[in-house]
């Protein structure tokens, strides 16, 4: 097995050319078909390690897990009602987003913010929705909506 | 000539009268009507004559409410996001009739813009099958053939994209109707006896639509 790893600019570069790809295939509409990049990593290094049943027991889980894994550096955040706004710095995908605001594309996926939306809709079955990505002073602020309840399907 | 004028003539009333109508009576549509509807989509073009489209007809209650559940979700979770960034604040800029305004948020962003699936009396769930070329294109246009096939038959219907358009909620969806993994729900089509006559919705006059040989050359030019 070949263990060397690959350099990351190649891996961000990658990842830009496909949301580029899926952004002029799908325009505004692309953001809502990647909420759930970053399951299956959600289940095996988020989810084993929530044990708290509270938002803020969830947030520190995820915001664990990324740290340790080298994804993100320092994660903020603050509640106000039903709007949860991350600031999130030193995350090693930011130059996904420095791509393609220079190419006039506002960033729609976050794959911290998928990861705090799995947690949360999976810990609390609370929805959430990423409203806004903007990267700001060399970090990336989100807005979230935690919404109060999944409508019933019954 | 005459005959084919009037053929055309028929033609475009009928997608001139299209609407999308999201209040009916309690009359069920008619197995003959909902024949003909699926025909019309049957029709429709399609890239390699793939056909990918499927159709899953909804008519019990307790899988349209669910249906009526997730669309709702869908759209309210969309367009509350869209108004805590103030864009929808934006889009409504020109409406100066601020009890419109505040009821057009509230409606939006409850959701109920897309739950009343849940009291329409039939639901098409228009399923898509991915391993072809053309899949979203082909069943867009099967979905056109059934609204206009609608609007014929003096029915109501609304194309709704609310609980499919998130891959969180299509996952729901396939789960409650048990689409295969090989198929995308794409849309689900709502059909009924609309209970009032709607209104047509503005559109864009063709000067701005049109351009003649290269982007930005009006076709349409005014009249001196």
């Amino acid at each position: 097995m070949n263990d060397k790893q690959i350099p990351l600019s190649y891996a961000n570069g990658l990842i830009h050319d496909l949301e580029k790809a899926f952004w002029d295939e799908r325009g505004k509409g692309a953001r809502f078909r990647t909420t759930s990049v970053g399951r299956d990593y959600f289940r095996e290094r988020c989810l084993p390690r929530i044990q708290a049943d509270d938002t803020d027991g969830i947030l520190a889980a995820v915001r664990e897990a990324l740290q340790q894994d080298g994804v993100v550096g320092e994660v903020t955040y603050t509640r106000e009602d039903r709007l949860l706004r991350v600031r999130i710095q030193g995350c090693v995908h930011r130059p996904v987003e420095d791509q393609l605001i220079a190419k006039g594309v506002e960033p729609f996926t976050c794959i911290p913010a998928n990861l705090i939306a799995l947690a949360i809709e999976d810990k609390l079955d609370q929805p959430v929705e990423l409203a806004e990505i903007k990267v700001e002073g060399g970090a990336c602020q989100l807005l979230m909506v935690v919404f109060e309840a999944r409508p019933t399907l019954e | 000539m005459a005959d084919g004028n009037a053929l055309a003539e028929a033609t475009l009333k009928v997608i001139r009268d299209r609407r999308s109508i999201r209040e009916y009576t309690d009359e069920p549509v008619s197995d003959a009507d909902l024949d003909l509807i699926l025909e019309a989509a049957r029709q429709a073009p399609s890239g390699e004559n793939a056909q990918p489209w499927r159709f899953v007809i909804v008519r019990d209650p307790a899988a349209r409410r669910s249906l009526g559940a997730l669309a709702g979700g869908g759209s309210g979770r969309r367009f509350t996001s869209e108004f805590v960034t103030k864009k929808m604040q934006e889009r409504f800029a020109s409406l100066e009739d601020e009890a419109k305004k505040k009821a057009a948020f509230e409606k939006l962003t409850s959701g109920q813009v897309s739950a009343f699936l849940a009291s329409a009396p039939l639901n098409i769930v228009v399923c898509g099958k991915k391993d072809v070329w053309d899949m979203p294109y082909d069943t867009s246009a099967a979905i056109e053939n059934m609204l206009l096939m609608v609007t014929a038959l003096g029915l109501g219907a609304c194309w709704v994209i609310a609980p499919c358009i998130d891959i969180r909620d299509e996952e729901r969806v396939k789960t409650l109707f048990g689409i295969p993994e090989g198929f995308k729900a794409v849309s689900i089509i709502s059909v009924g006896h609309p209970t009032r006559p709607h209104r047509p919705r503005p559109r864009l006059d063709l000067k701005e639509l049109v351009f003649r040989e290269k982007w930005g050359t009006a076709y349409y030019r005014d009249e001196a």
